[in-house]
């Protein structure tokens, strides 16, 4: 196993759910008084996930809504979906970038993260929790984060949840067979939605502010 | 004329070929040296006290009590002459002081020996700060500061990038020093009451202004010079002259307040301590309290001495007014400590590189040092374990980081140990640090037990895994912390050197007190160190105690060698010397001692020729400048009984000094002081100067850029006089302005500025005419009927009332343009395609206009169909044309939206906002962007046979190839974005009839465009070309986006009085240039249009684009349908799942269901084969990792 391991997350959501500011926050450090984003490095950053050194880039393009998207999702092996908890129609448009993925990566587990970004603005509210939760379930319960990019709250968690998955995944690879078995296989899929539901639920509780 | 001042060079020279060959002449004169030295330690009680002041006194016993709070002090001020023996070697640089010298530190030793640099002479040496005190006055900060920065700009810097810094910023920091200190004196204006009654002060103060504009006229020149093509040495002899230049201003402005304190100061000290009794805030203070809060930045073990002796000095001599005006600097640290943050460090980089032997002693060093080892231990301690399990490697990491973490700690307690009171904070911080040390190694215990347990599960015990992550995370943060406050402290106290071990520092104080227990450590040190240094040794524990004495004796001996220009490597003096050369000036030694060095030749010949004129020169000199300022000093000194050898302000005055060493020491500045304070009309210039009201100091700087600053600084330096402001700078705050201010407010600043430069006669008349220009500017191409006119009103009446007072052909010209712009909507006067991005890059390859533009690619068959098509009589495909005729037809369509991209679209991500966005342009890109994706997946997935559509791919990689060749890379994009989705990449019976040939080119088509690394291949092709180009747009709005988002609108600036908010122009700068990385391809395809060609493809679009609102899904569906997913038992991992097509369920009509399955044999067979293809199409991860999904 090598010791670091690169992995590609694309960063998705409509425009002005401040997504950008979500990745801008993740990868700058916070002493960084001038962030370039025109230079090789400026998505890239190194986390630890459970004492495991990984690389992540990002792909984020935020800015370019209107232009197709799935040119990005093809690489991408985790995916953050973002939406304003300020505005229930960005909630909306994830259902069909959610689609968009799964067509693309034509896999249905791919490791997704939800994310509720503006959490600091608890007064505009316009997305209820339990909205944001049923989503998460009709998805395989893909964990729910809601954060706040300009708080810096929970930034880091929901890259380092969504780089879990990806890891996990990524072990189950070689020993994939078991489980490609069990995904042909009709009636165990909904046991692996409950234990991936009970992993999921474990690591990656919804962490509110 | 040649500047003198060879030893302001010394730190170019650091590579001298004369140090190596100092090294065995050390070493062999070694034990002579040692014998010598050893003699002069039996005298070396002859401390600094020992002066004729020295007898002890005992009437301050409460002097120790309060031990003065060490603070690095950038200037010292002599109050003891301190001359080094006249046989001591040129190979070691002390500085010889006159009482009343200033010098600027760069660095203190521990032990209590500071490089500094005498602003008389621009010598720079060693010194021992025992002699000195702190100079920190509140009318000098400002100048002094300016000094500093000054130093550090010109030393700092590297040679070469000097050439860049002409401009007039770097002359605004002295000239506002003198105002302020002209201010707070009551001197500003020549009518001043003061400035009347006092002759002294007026002589001095018209010396000060014209040192002044001397030093404003050398900067003039020198941005003359580097704007030609200077040589190394022109450029290096300007620096040396300004730099001396601004060491004369600082030297006289000192000698002004001195003689403003002795006119002034006193008599109303007296005054109120007469009315109030209290102790008053003006510069003398009380004496005592003046020496019992001065800080020395010496070693604490030095203190008692010195303070010794300064009570003693003071007791005996009434003197003391020279140090009395050095006012108590505790109240006011935070202040100076603000100013100093640059400055520090900025000096102690400066002599890193000449030797790093000394560097790695600094305690900065050290700090930066052991912290990283620390942190790059720990990185490695957590990778390491979580991917080998083994425990003893954990073990070993473990007690690595542990070890690592110690030596971090050890540099830290010396830190404390040399500032204990102002360490609390630090203290706090590392046994933070060690408890969570303590807790990392906890949890690594816990982490590897569970190892032997289940070894295969030890990644997934994410408790465990957490726990120690999150104690490595808290280490990190405590180490930050403790690094944080060492600095805080080192900023205080200054740099110190550290031995570099602990005990190493212990024994050699031992080995100090076993020796000489009353000798001040701080002499001795200074042998010790500096020698130990030369030799390079430090990093060896013992070595220093042993070589106590001995090894620093080589390097005074050996008169021979002319090491010298590393000055401060080598330090040297035995306490005996300066005091022998202080009572005993003996300028023939000193002579030969010059004679023998050969890297003051320069300064050697200064002195032989100006010394016989010394008289003549000094008394012209101060005659002129000083004469009535320096007398009441000087008359002052002689009744305090101190050396007549040692004054500076007198020196120029007293008659017995011109035939000594001293006086002729410093004699080219007082020729300077003859050429330019006699002329009277200069000090005029100056007086202009400092008349100048600005906001200069709000302004940020980063590498000569403007990083931030107030409105009003930005108003000023945008509207500046001195030099044409600088293109990007102008164009950005058009640009960007409405961004950080309002137009009106805008307006405002620009009247403001119209009218605060009224009180700069000189400047008035440009600046105003700028300000003008600036309207002018405005309302003609950068005006935006949307934001702008809110100021219109405004302009209008500033036009009308206030500029025709004063301009009134530019009064009425703005009147007019203001009255035109309220009638016409646009600009006036349009700007070309861009503004800003031709001003900084040449415009692409030249084309004559006459050659002619390449013919369509049309023949009679395809104008005969679009012809036919336009009747309704043939449907067309782009079978039908050449790929590079539609690449150039599709590059003319979309040139002409992109160059007509406004500027004020890229701004504040209005593009993306959901209404009314401005942004049509740019929004016009991303649909015919979209549309082309579109088109390209339309025109394949309406095709039954798989061949045909086949054909159609490869007819798209060939324009889209062809728009690579035309460096379009916008349509390249868009093909690429269709060929790559899901929709056309699952086809694999289309895949497969599509030629391998093509299937290389599209590869390559991918690699240009493809996202990782951000971009990094597709940047790289747009760096190097010349327009016409159409590059992705895509890449711009997320870079704009994310300047936008990832940076603060505001930052903060450090000021005197804690720190001020400024608009975080750096942000504004970075948008501004990326627009113009855009507008740099805003030039037009020199290609022929074909209308007909151009109709049909803008009918497909149409067409496409009315397919509904969703396109995607529907060609998706439609995809399904051509090519229905294959569901066998045998494809397992690939990506044919059935939960896949269960995911499709919310999309896809149940009649779009696979139904028409595949014999199974066939099916595998044709699985095994798309499985190539799909290996060959999937997206080259750059990792070189199969992705999970794919097995």
């Amino acid at each position: 196993m090598r010791p670091q391991r690169e992995y590609h997350i694309v960063v998705l959501g409509a425009g002005g759910v401040g997504k950008s500011c979500l990745t801008a926050q993740f990868v700058q450090n916070v002493w960084i008084e001038s962030y370039d984003p025109t230079i090789e490095d400026s998505y890239r950053k190194q986390i630890e996930v459970d004492g495991r050194q990984c690389i992540l880039e990002i792909l984020d393009t935020a800015g370019t809504e209107q232009f197709s998207e799935e040119l990005y999702m093809k690489q991408g092996q985790g995916f953050l979906l973002v939406f304003s908890i300020t505005s229930m129609s960005s909630l909306n448009e994830l259902s069909e970038l959610r689609e968009q993925i799964i067509r693309i990566k034509d896999d249905e587990k791919v490791p997704i993260v939800i994310v509720g970004n503006k959490s600091d603005l608890e007064e505009d509210r316009a997305v209820p929790r339990a909205r944001a939760f049923g989503l998460s379930q009709t998805w395989g319960n893909a964990p729910y984060y809601e954060t706040s990019a300009r708080r810096r709250a929970n930034v880091n968690e929901v890259f380092v949840d969504l780089c879990r998955q990806i890891i996990r995944k990524d072990l189950q690879g070689p020993s994939g067979g078991v489980d490609t078995t069990r995904k042909r296989d009709g009636p165990s899929r909904g046991d692996r939605k409950r234990d991936k539901g009970s992993g999921g639920r474990r690591r990656s509780p919804c962490v509110i502010l | 004329m040649k500047p003198n001042i060879p030893p302001l060079n010394i730190a170019k020279s650091n590579h001298n070929p004369s140090i190596p060959a100092t090294s065995p002449h050390q070493a062999i004169l070694q034990p002579a040296r040692s014998r010598f030295y050893s003699d002069t330690i039996g005298e070396s009680e002859m401390t600094p006290p020992m002066t004729p002041q020295t007898a002890t006194q005992s009437e301050q016993p409460m002097e120790p009590v309060e031990v003065p709070r060490p603070v690095f002090h950038n200037y010292l001020r002599a109050f003891y002459p301190f001359h080094p023996a006249g046989d001591v070697s040129p190979s070691t640089i002390t500085l010889p002081l006159d009482q009343g010298d200033i010098i600027l530190v760069h660095s203190v030793h521990t032990n209590g020996w500071a490089d500094g640099t005498l602003l008389d002479s621009g010598n720079r040496g060693w010194l021992p700060t025992n002699y000195c005190e702190a100079y920190d006055q509140i009318p000098m900060r400002p100048l002094l500061k300016a000094l500093t920065d000054f130093w550090d700009i010109i030393r700092g810097g590297c040679g070469s990038s000097l050439k860049d810094f002409g401009n007039q910023d770097l002359m605004r920091g002295p000239i506002a020093g003198v105002r302020f200190l002209l201010e707070k004196s009551e001197c500003l204006t020549r009518e001043a009451p003061l400035v009347k009654q006092y002759d002294g002060l007026r002589r001095i103060r018209k010396a000060l202004l014209s040192d002044l504009s001397s030093l404003v006229k050398t900067a003039k020149r020198f941005q003359d010079v580097a704007n030609g093509v200077p040589s190394e040495e022109e450029v290096e002899a300007i620096l040396d002259e300004m730099l001396l230049k601004a060491f004369k201003i600082v030297t006289r402005g000192v000698r002004f307040l001195d003689v403003w304190n002795e006119e002034v100061g006193l008599g109303r000290t007296i005054a109120e301590m007469e009315t109030a009794g209290a102790q008053s805030d003006l510069p003398p203070t009380p004496l005592s309290a003046t020496f019992s809060t001065t800080p020395s930045a010496s070693t604490s073990d030095t203190q008692p001495e010195r303070n010794e002796s300064r009570q003693t000095n003071h007791s005996r001599t009434a003197f003391s007014r020279a140090s009395a005006r050095t006012e108590t600097v505790e109240p006011h640290r935070p202040m100076s400590v603000a100013t100093k943050r640059i400055s520090i460090s900025h000096r102690v980089s400066y002599s890193g590189p000449s030797s790093s032997a000394h560097a790695q002693n600094l305690a900065s060093e050290r700090l930066v040092v052991s912290y990283d080892a620390f942190l790059s231990v720990l990185g490695s301690f957590i990778g390491l374990h979580m991917q080998s399990r083994s425990s003893t490697e954990l073990v070993t990491t473990t007690q690595q980081a542990v070890e690592s973490c110690r030596s971090l700690l050890a540099v830290v307690e010396a830190i404390c140990e040399h500032d204990s009171p102002r360490t609390m904070l630090l203290q706090e911080a590392r046994e933070a640090m060690c408890e969570k040390l303590s807790e990392l190694v906890h949890a690594a215990r816990d982490v590897f037990r569970p190892a032997h347990i289940h070894d295969d599960d030890l990644v997934f015990m994410p408790d465990e895994g957490k726990r120690l992550v999150d104690a490595a995370t808290d280490c990190v943060r405590a180490a930050g912390n403790c690094l944080a406050k060492s600095r805080l402290v080192l900023e205080h106290i200054g740099d110190i050197e550290l031995n570099s071990l602990e005990e190493q520092s212990s024994t050699t104080q031992a080995v100090t007190s076993i020796i000489n227990p009353e000798a001040p450590s701080c002499t001795k040190a200074a042998k010790e160190r500096p020698q130990d240094l030369s030799l390079r040794l430090p990093p060896t524990p013992l070595s220093i105690p042993i070589s106590t004495f001995s090894p620093s004796t080589p390097g005074l001996t050996d008169s021979t060698t002319p090491s010298s220009l590393q000055s401060h490597l080598n330090s040297t003096n035995s306490p005996a010397h300066p005091l022998a050369s202080s009572t005993l000036p003996d300028s023939a030694s000193v002579s030969t001692h010059a004679d023998q060095a050969s890297s003051f030749s320069s300064y050697n010949s200064n002195f032989r020729e100006s010394h016989p004129i010394s008289d003549v020169s000094e008394s012209f000199g101060r005659g002129v400048t000083s004469t009535g300022s320096s007398f009441t000093y000087h008359s002052h000194m002689r009744d305090s009984e101190m050396s007549g050898l040692s004054r500076t302000s007198t020196r120029a005055t007293s008659p017995d000094i011109g035939s000594s060493f001293h006086g002729s020491y410093k004699v080219h500045s007082l020729k300077e002081s003859i050429s330019h304070s006699t002329l009277a009309e200069e000090s005029e210039e100056a007086e202009a100067h400092l008349l100048e009201k600005t906001f200069a100091h709000e302004l940020v700087y980063k590498d000569r850029q403007v990083m931030g600053g107030s409105l009003r600084a930005l108003i000023e330096k945008l509207t500046a006089h001195q030099s044409t402001p600088d293109a990007t700078f102008v164009s950005t705050f058009y640009l960007t302005f409405r961004l950080f201010t309002t137009p009106l407010k805008f307006a405002q600043g620009l009247a403001e500025r119209f009218e605060y430069i009224g009180d700069t006669p000189h400047a008035a008349g440009p600046v105003r005419l700028r300000v003008y220009n600036i309207f002018k500017g405005w309302l003609e191409s950068h005006w935006r009927h949307d934001r702008d006119d809110s100021a219109l009103d405004f302009i209008t009446s500033f036009a009308k009332n206030r500029l025709s007072a004063d301009l009134p052909t530019a009064g009425r010209r703005l009147y007019e343009l203001a009255e035109k712009v309220a009638a016409v909507h646009g600009p006036l006067v349009p700007r070309l395609v861009s503004s800003m991005g031709k001003t900084n890059t040449a415009i692409g390859q030249y084309i004559h206009p006459d050659t002619p533009l390449p013919p369509p690619i049309l023949g009679k068959k395809e104008t005969n169909l679009l012809r036919q098509w336009k009747n309704g009589e043939a449907t067309l495909s782009i079978l039908d044309f050449d790929p590079l005729e539609l690449a150039r037809q599709l590059t003319i369509k979309e040139s002409r939206i992109f160059c007509s991209i406004l500027p004020e679209e890229l701004l504040d991500t209005e593009w993306t906002r959901k209404s009314g966005s401005l942004a049509v342009n740019v929004r016009a890109m991303a649909t015919l962007s979209t549309d082309l994706t579109h088109l390209v997946t339309d025109s394949i997935v309406y095709l039954e046979e798989p061949k045909k559509r086949a054909a159609t791919i490869k007819h798209w990689v060939k324009i889209a190839n062809k728009c690579l060749e035309l460096n379009n890379y916008d349509s390249l994009m868009a093909i690429i974005c269709s060929l790559n989705s899901s929709t056309i990449s699952r086809l694999r019976r289309t895949w497969d009839n599509v030629s391998q040939k093509t299937k290389i080119i599209l590869e390559h088509l991918r690699s240009v465009v493809d996202i990782s690394r951000n971009y990094t291949v597709l940047r790289q092709r747009l760096q190097n070309h010349v327009p016409p180009c159409l590059p992705f747009v895509g890449t711009y709005l997320t870079d704009l986006t994310f300047v936008d988002h990832g940076n603060q609108s505001l930052r903060s600036l450090p000021t005197g009085d804690g720190e001020m908010t400024v608009i975080n122009f750096d942000k504004h700068m970075k948008t501004a240039r990326i627009i113009s990385e855009l507008q740099r391809f805003q030039i037009p395809y020199r290609l022929t249009e074909v209308p007909e060609l151009q109709a049909w493809m803008q009918n497909e679009f149409v067409r496409v684009r009315s397919n509904g609102e969703s396109p995607n899904q529907v060609f998706y569906r439609r995809s399904l349908v051509l090519e229905p997913r294959e569901t066998c038992r045998s494809g397992g991992n690939l990506h044919a799942q059935s939960q896949a097509s269960a995911g499709q369920n919310t999309l896809t009509s149940s009649s779009s269901q696979p139904t028409h399955h595949e014999e199974p044999s066939q099916a595998v067979s044709i699985l095994e084969n798309a499985r190539e293809k799909l290996d060959f199409l999937s997206w080259t991860n750059p990792s070189k990792k199969p992705v999970a999904s794919n097995g």
